[in-house]
């Protein structure tokens, strides 16, 4: 039977509590100064990151205290059910656009990341790694590891792809001729999974209620995808 | 978090023993029903496991709960909270993987530029590409189906 160490249980302890005390700590910050380059998404890591440094421990030592956090993404993957059950009406009133816009999506997000990684030399797990970033954490580490990439690097590029997503979003949609709120919401649910879908809150009821589901559905239908397109690219 | 308990409103009877009544109250705190979800993830996981089905158990699990709540087994009410609380704390658990790029200093340089081009080229095709696909599906549906209807 495996004991615990008495440093490892301090290990467990501090590195924990450092963690959800800087994601406590970000999350406040931003409710009093909501600017974009402030969102917990960035801040947290960074915060996290610089202790770790500062204690010149290695992310070996950090991440074996903290695994039991990222375990948790698994019941995080069933609670998804809650948001597709709430817009069940969203679903049966608009299956088949909502279908068409994140199968296009996400063709569009394997084939430009393959694409556009050869053409500026990268190749081997870190281009595969690329491929699922536009998903939502849960599904993107899911699917990283099916088709060979390495979900950590994965989970860096999906915050990455929040932070900057949600202000390219807006960019956007000042350019695009969309009148409806349906795609709206779609391109920030499809394109920058929550962080988008935070956004698309703001911007109307419509927008985030179909991007909060838009997220969840293209997770799944990519997760479900993932064999065949591992398949495909070897 | 002002979230009003309507069951903290009401004066409880006196013939209710106050341990039942705890009891249900403690059903619906939102670390009850996230502990009652994070139950179906793992029966997904064994039930995976066991059957040798070729999907994650979460997976699993979600298009069980979602068939449960459809059939109106499970009442969206005991779970809700729980979900909820998870999905916006989602960060909280992703946050220590996010911490492997400790590992890969490489990624401060022109790597990581590249990268960055990556992301951003590819997440402004993802957005226009699903914008005008829906946008134009859309429309489409509501002059064409909607008309016949």
């Amino acid at each position: 039977m495996w004991t615990p160490s008495a440093e490892s249980t301090a290990q467990l302890l501090f590195w924990s509590g450092v963690t959800v005390g800087f994601y406590l700590a970000a999350k406040r910050l931003y409710l009093r100064f909501p600017r974009w380059w402030l969102s917990p998404l960035a801040v947290t890591p960074l915060l996290i990151g610089t202790v770790v440094l500062a204690c010149h421990a290695s992310y070996r030592d950090y991440i074996g205290a903290t695994h039991w956090l990222v375990l948790l993404l698994g019941p995080v993957t069933v609670a998804f059910a809650i948001p597709i059950y709430d817009q069940r009406n969203l679903i049966r009133r608009h299956w088949p656009v909502l279908v068409a816009g994140m199968v296009m999506g996400s063709a569009t997000a394997i084939g430009t990341s393959w694409a556009l990684a050869t053409v500026v030399g990268l190749d081997g797990p870190l281009r595969l790694s690329l491929l699922p970033r536009s998903l939502s954490t849960p599904f993107a580490m899911e699917v990283s590891g099916e088709i060979g990439g390495i979900p950590d690097l994965t989970a860096v590029f999906v915050v990455l792809t929040g932070i900057a997503g949600a202000a390219l979003g807006d960019v956007i949609l000042a350019r695009l001729p969309i009148t409806t709120a349906m795609a709206r919401g779609a391109l920030f649910g499809v394109g920058a999974h929550g962080a988008g879908t935070a956004r698309a809150h703001q911007i109307g009821e419509t927008e985030g209620a179909v991007a909060g589901l838009v997220m969840v559905l293209v997770g799944l239908l990519n997760v479900v995808a993932a064999p065949m397109v591992a398949h495909l690219l070897h | 978090m002002a979230l009003l308990d309507p069951t903290s409103l009401e004066l409880s009877p006196r013939r209710v023993a106050p341990v039942r009544h705890l009891a249900r109250r403690a059903r619906h705190t939102p670390l009850a029903q996230a502990g009652l979800v994070t139950g179906f993830w793992m029966a997904g996981e064994a039930l995976v496991r066991a059957g040798g089905i070729p999907l994650p158990g979460g997976i699993v699990a979600l298009v069980a709960v979602l068939a449960l709540l459809a059939s109106g087994r499970l009442s969206a009410l005991t779970v809700r909270r729980g979900a909820h609380w998870l999905l916006a704390d989602m960060l909280l658990f992703f946050v220590p993987a996010v911490l492997a790029v400790l590992e890969h200093p490489e990624l401060l340089g022109l790597l990581g530029l590249k990268i960055l081009f990556v992301i951003l080229a590819s997440t402004t095709a993802v957005m226009v590409v699903t914008a005008l696909t829906v946008d134009l599906c859309s429309r489409w549906r509501a002059r064409h189906v909607d008309a016949i209807r």
